[in-house]
């Protein structure tokens, strides 16, 4: 019951995330952008249960893959296959690292979404540079790689602090994992 | 593990694997769908951000406010002038082409929609905008500004818009430039900087820089003739053809307002 009220908390705030993202002003000096949807993820990942954790990954990457739909001449480029096997990859990896640790921890939550972040951008670029034939590395596209990635692991704790104080709403004994010494800051 | 949680991640499965095989109908469907579901939250949101973006304006001093007051009221009185003589100059254009006997070159049909938000995605450049089918947009139509052509439209739902720029890879635009025959194809770049690339130029073409450039309309294709595109920063031969590097004419980086182009007249 507990694990289902996060899980749709977790769910219903997807799209506003989505939302959010795109209002956020770009960064310099290479315009990037935030990433706030890996960010949350990652917390959805360590936080859940393995099977709400894969439901939220599947989730997660059907909305990412309709994020970056383009349809040219009747053709998909980036389907949502790469976003489904991406996010299922690193939600099996993050609930280890949360086994690991006996529960979700600021750290790790951290490191995890500067790490998904790092990763999405790059595996875009490798699929797109693959299927477009050209491979255009410059310092750019490693400063758009780079800068989303370094601000998701600085911002990864707020939003680390935030949902943790929306999930504290839900019960005074708190989910299983969530209920673990580990999680105190 | 229990019986009933290897049946949910069977089924967990299935369902990953097939939502990797739909179909390009179902997937612009759903993506369809998931505009309209942010579409609220997407218009909340630019009020929100249009409200703290004021906020500094609100700000200003009486004395400030009076000088603004005063500039604009000018501004007004000189943009009344200018219509009043652009319109005459529009009556005897029509009265010209009537007597040469050309057919009127029909202007376009236009939906003003607002920008709601720039895509944060890092290889894609995307805005959304707040008008959708229910204001007859559809895919592939020409998205403009006052200044120039702004990009093709390629995600609708009933009320919100993904519009592609013309600065994103993936939007080509066939182009000419101006005072010459030269002709090519105008495109973003993978990370965009801001900066247009034209392609498939003459190697021996004698572009300089300031040239303006304007699509050239091919038949079939999405964008209609003589739309502005940008204007030629600087020009440099390869193996096979020429390619320029242009500064596009609408201010991509600051898009508030744009129009769609919905047809002819």
């Amino acid at each position: 019951m507990k694990t289902g009220l996060l899980f749709i908390l977790l769910l219903l705030l997807i799209p506003l995330v989505v939302v959010v993202q795109d209002l956020l002003p770009p960064l310099l000096p290479a315009q990037e952008r935030i990433l706030l949807l890996p960010m949350l993820f990652c917390f959805g990942a360590m936080a859940l249960p393995l099977l709400p954790a894969l439901l939220y990954a599947l989730i997660v990457g059907i909305i990412q893959g309709l994020i970056l739909l383009q349809v040219q001449s009747g053709q998909v480029e980036l389907g949502l296959v790469g976003p489904i096997v991406f996010y299922f990859g690193w939600a099996i990896f993050l609930q280890m690292a949360s086994d690991a640790t006996r529960g979700i921890r600021w750290e790790i939550h951290a490191v995890a979404s500067g790490m998904v972040t790092l990763s999405l951008l790059t595996g875009e670029f490798l699929i797109l540079c693959a299927k477009r034939g050209s491979f255009p590395l410059d310092s750019i596209v490693l400063l758009r790689i780079t800068i989303p990635a370094a601000a998701a692991l600085l911002i990864a704790p707020l939003l680390y602090l935030l949902l943790r104080s929306l999930v504290s709403f839900q019960t005074e004994t708190g989910l299983a994992k969530l209920k673990s010494p580990s999680l105190d800051v | 593990m229990k019986r009933f949680q290897i049946v949910a991640l069977v089924l967990l499965v299935v369902a990953a694997i097939a939502c990797c095989f739909l179909s390009v109908g179902i997937l612009t469907k759903l993506q369809s769908g998931f505009l309209s579901l942010l579409s609220p939250l997407s218009r909340s949101g630019h009020v929100v951000q249009s409200s703290l973006g004021s906020l500094g304006k609100d700000l200003m001093t009486l004395d400030q406010l009076q000088s603004e007051y005063d500039r604009l009221l000018l501004e007004n009185l000189q943009l009344r002038a200018e219509n009043n003589g652009l319109r005459d100059l529009k009556e005897e254009n029509d009265h010209l082409r009537t007597t040469l006997g050309y057919s009127e070159r029909s202007s376009f049909r236009l939906i003003p929609a607002v920008v709601l938000g720039h895509d944060a995605e890092a290889w894609w450049n995307k805005i959304k905008i707040n008008r959708g089918s229910k204001d007859g947009v559809a895919v592939d139509m020409p998205v403009i500004t006052d200044r120039g052509l702004v990009g093709k439209t390629t995600a609708v739902s009933d009320d919100m818009t993904e519009v592609v720029l013309i600065t994103d890879e993936n939007c080509k635009v066939a182009s000419k430039v101006e005072g010459t025959k030269e002709q090519g194809i105008c495109a973003g770049v993978r990370a965009p900087a801001g900066e247009l690339e034209l392609s498939f130029l003459n190697k021996l073409a004698d572009l300089q820089p300031g040239q303006k450039v304007y699509t050239a309309g091919v038949s079939g294709g999405i964008f209609p003739s003589g739309i502005a595109l940008g204007t030629v920063k600087n020009f440099h031969a390869r193996e096979l053809d020429g390619e320029a590097t242009l500064e596009p004419a609408a201010d991509l980086g600051n898009l508030e307002e744009v129009f769609v182009v919905t047809g002819a007249k």
